[in-house]
């Protein structure tokens, strides 16, 4: 990718998402479904590896993102327009996680994953709570949802926007403050980087999408619980596919997120516990013997063409 | 009074258990930085080991904590030999450790939980044994829960011993204080981490052998109890090993007192909400110096 500007890379992706915004009118209902699906991922991924790529912080918090965008979707859905309640829901995530970052930006490593994790689950039964002793409610239905099209070109806008802004995040002074927070946060601060500022900012920035995403992907599935919109393995796989693919690129975690969902849509119905220990045992391998994750195959051959 | 007594034993039976698993995923974590997220499902594995061997051998369940232990132990030598020893030596960095054995935990944690569903079916499984009730101090209990109780503070008194007393042990903490200091003082990495993985594999599985003398067991049994320990780790403060303990019996009693006086659904929002307080209080553990 570095040898593209970032004009041409956003070019590129614009020139992506317009021909993937025919695909309606040119696939069949289960094909797009399971687009659907893969730009989902791709977009929880990117804005993921945004974050965590660069600063090589392991954050678990995805899934609390996706599920409070969701949720401001299932309380707002009778009031609010449909493109509004997905702006809300985007905009909540990111200020949740302003509100979060600042208070834990400063742990690392094992402390942070486990305290991202640990707010989400704090978030998903303090709703579950609040429904069951208020709404006397265990999950919602959204009535009258909009269009399968209508949130297929939403959740394609949102993962194009994505990529857009993880690419100029990346090509920003942004960009450079958190890999260099990545490769050493004492360093950076004594090169005069506001590293919790930078932090701050690009995780909350990077939690808006999951969000919106959430929001709108509530809509697609109609009924929602805490429990499936928080479901952790929604973080989970985020992670797994950012990392397959490689954290410290944009083409990987969208490459990874592809191959996942089509994995996961082909062998889970037909052989769903085989199908997990086979990606278990994938995992193992993959990350033992290509840890640089996909993208770094990529790297490989053209190091090898470039010699050649 | 006794109600009091009943609720406080109740917490630390419960804190037991906790503490048990999370010792050995707190050695794990601080001696290789692995975070072994798969460690409950190991725990799942020595409660069916003890299931099977109840009801397909007829062997009592205390007798064959040794056996449930001993193959645990040769299980984590064998997956650190395959899994663990490769990213140690090749990572450049300890944050790269910790993500990639994450990711690695992952993948064990899906293999293994899957291939007991496939082995054993997704139904709950049980026995009973030692289920009448005896009286302790005006109230009452069943006596599984007792020794359960006492097996699980036993092994954990047991490990901290070990630690603290012998030779191994005291590799054990230098290495954790410092690993290029221990290795230049000729502390063998290489024999040090597969011993050490595997004991907190075995600390898993005789918990979880425990485990299956009081409740029914699943595949899936194992998950929540990860969780709990890596809270009641980063509670105890990590690569404490005092800490696990004291941490794992904090947590028994703040959910069973949370539960008595609010509801149980809030259970888990009480353990996280403690954490979290926690964390943004004393970042690096309760009872870190």
């Amino acid at each position: 990718m570095s040898r593209f500007t970032l004009r041409d890379s956003i070019l590129a992706t614009l020139l992506a998402a317009l021909v993937l915004s025919a695909m309606p009118w040119l696939m069949s209902d289960f094909a797009l479904a399971l687009t659907l699906t893969c730009l989902m991922y791709a977009g929880l991924a990117v804005s993921w590896a945004m974050f965590c790529g660069a600063t090589n912080y392991l954050s678990l918090a995805t899934a609390a993102f996706f599920g409070m965008g969701a949720y401001v979707t299932a309380w707002g859905a009778e009031t609010l327009a449909y493109g509004l309640a997905v702006l809300l829901g985007g905009l909540a995530a990111a200020v949740f996680a302003a509100l979060v970052g600042a208070a834990v930006l400063h742990l690392r490593g094992a402390y942070f994953a486990v305290i991202t994790f640990g707010l989400g689950e704090l978030v998903r039964h303090g709703i579950t709570y609040y429904e069951k002793a208020y709404a006397g409610t265990v999950g919602r239905v959204i009535s009258d949802p909009p269009e399968t099209v209508t949130i297929y070109h939403t959740v394609l806008l949102l993962t194009a926007l994505a990529v857009v802004t993880a690419l100029a995040v990346r090509a920003s002074r942004l960009g450079l403050a958190l890999r260099g927070i990545g490769s050493d946060e004492e360093r950076a601060r004594t090169l005069g980087v506001d590293t919790r500022r930078a932090k701050v900012l690009a995780f909350s920035l990077s939690a808006f999408f999951p969000g919106a995403l959430g929001a709108a992907m509530a809509m697609r599935w109609t009924y929602i619980d805490p429990l499936s919109v928080f479901n952790p393995f929604i973080g989970f796989q985020t992670v797994l596919i950012a990392m397959v693919g490689g954290a410290h690129t944009i083409l990987g975690p969208i490459a990874s997120s592809v191959l996942f969902s089509l994995l996961t849509e082909y062998l889970r119905l037909q052989f769903p516990y085989l199908f997990l220990v086979i990606l278990g045992l994938l995992l193992i391998l993959l990350v033992l013997y290509l840890p640089g994750g996909l993208a770094s195959l990529l790297d490989r051959w053209r190091w090898g063409k470039s010699r050649a | 009074m006794a109600f009091w007594f009943e609720l406080v034993a109740t917490g630390l039976i419960t804190g037991g258990i906790y503490a048990l698993v999370a010792l050995g995923l707190n050695l794990q974590y601080g001696l290789m930085r692995i975070m072994n997220i798969s460690h409950g499902e190991f725990l799942m594995l020595g409660a069916y080991l003890t299931w099977l061997g109840h009801t397909v051998l007829q062997v009592n369940p205390i007798l064959f904590l040794p056996v449930v232990a001993l193959a645990l132990f040769a299980l984590g030598v064998v997956v650190y030999w395959l899994c663990f020893r490769r990213i140690i030596r090749t990572a450049p960095a300890v944050e790269v450790i910790e993500a990639r054995s994450l990711l690695v935990g992952f993948g064990l944690l899906f293999l293994v939980q899957n291939a007991a569903y496939l082995a054993w079916g997704a139904d709950l499984r049980g026995y009973s044994f030692l289920t009448e009730a005896v009286d302790v101090g005006g109230a009452r209990f069943q006596v599984n829960r007792l020794v359960v109780f006492a097996f699980a503070v036993g092994a954990s008194l047991l490990l901290l011993a070990v630690l603290r007393w012998t030779l191994i042990g005291k590799a054990v903490r230098a290495m954790m204080q410092s690993p290029t200091g221990a290795q230049l003082v000729g502390i063998d990495t290489r024999f040090l981490h597969p011993v050490v993985f595997g004991l907190g594999l075995a600390m898993a599985g005789v918990a979880g052998a425990l485990l299956s003398m009081v409740y029914e067991i699943s595949p899936g049994m194992g998950e929540p109890y990860t969780v709990t320990a890596l809270i009641v780790i980063v509670l105890g403060g990590l690569g404490s090993a005092l800490g696990s303990l004291l941490g794992g019996f904090l947590l028994g009693l703040v959910e069973t007192f949370g539960m008595h006086y609010t509801s149980p659904s809030l259970k888990m929002l009480l353990s996280y909400a403690v954490l979290i307080g926690v964390l943004l209080a004393r970042p690096k553990g309760l009872f870190a110096r």
